[in-house]
């Protein structure tokens, strides 16, 4: 624990939620972000995660083989941060990346129309179905994307970028709005 | 977009999502002569039609691929993880 307290501004905070009829664009609470990474990326740990967690199964993200964002909006207190490390610890390795990434929801029957226009990943519901999560660009912006249901998706970027993002969204929402 | 790589983890993806290293050689064995490292670091052969390359998901899922294209055509025959590969010094 740092013998100071920071004060903890949201990158995001900023920006008032985008909402139309057909979509809308909202900045996620910065509650926790975790990195969960295994030596060996031929496990699927999410089971083991989400028991360690508690965590519903949204909230466990595929990233690559091996890796896993644990999300949720409420931040994690560092005596039950230090309880996962050890209940995770003969698979898994646990990074805090909480301050490091930040989460945006677009949602809307347009939602994922706008998201096409800056990716290349197939957003199709039977090729991308609900809990489905991938890394592609956005744009420029290297963005994790998780399906939440069929017309909402979670959105997640290196807090720097959050804004750059955030304003790229917004453009590519304003046909709908 | 042009060139789609099937990334083994991620599916069709853009070129733009990558970053290509090069050809993916056999490496010699630590304790081959100088002049076969030399060959191995420096000097690359320029052929026409299937060849094997690294290429890096960097804005995926950040896994070293092998990735065999054709250089004339730029056809994509396949990609592969890295990991999956034994490479074998000649
Ligand atoms: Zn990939």
């Amino acid at each position: 624990m740092s013998a100071f307290a920071i004060e903890h501004r949201a990158a995001l905070s900023g920006k008032i939620p985008l909402i139309s009829t057909s979509v809308t664009l909202q900045a996620l609470p910065e509650g926790h972000v975790l990195h969960v990474l295994s030596a060996n990326a031929g496990d699927d740990l999410s089971g083991k995660i989400r028991a360690a967690f508690g965590a519903e199964t949204l909230a466990v993200r595929f990233v690559s083989p091996g890796q896993w964002f644990v999300v949720g909006d409420e931040p994690i207190s560092a005596a039950a941060h230090a309880k996962i490390v050890q209940k995770l610890k003969p698979h898994a390795d646990v990074i805090d990346q909480s301050q490091g990434r930040v989460r945006i929801a677009i949602a809307g029957a347009k939602a994922a129309s706008v998201l096409a226009k800056g990716t290349a990943v197939d957003l199709a519901l039977n090729a991308f179905p609900v809990g489905h999560a991938t890394t592609t660009l956005i744009g420029h912006i290297a963005t994790h994307i998780t399906r939440i249901s069929e017309d909402r998706f979670e959105l997640m970027v290196l807090r720097g970028f959050a804004e750059s993002l955030w304003d790229e969204l917004a453009e590519l929402s304003a046909e709908y709005s | 977009m042009a060139s789609l790589i099937p990334c083994p983890h991620c599916g069709q993806r853009p070129k733009e999502e990558f970053t290509v290293k090069g050809a993916a050689l056999a490496r010699p064995a630590a304790d081959a002569s100088r002049e076969a490292w030399f060959d191995h670091v420096y000097l690359r052969e320029n052929p026409r039609g299937r060849y094997d390359e690294h290429w890096h998901h960097t804005s995926g899922c950040r896994r070293w691929l092998v990735v065999t294209r054709d250089t004339a055509t730029h056809e994509i025959a396949g990609a592969r993880d890295t990991a999956a590969r034994t490479e074998t010094a000649k």
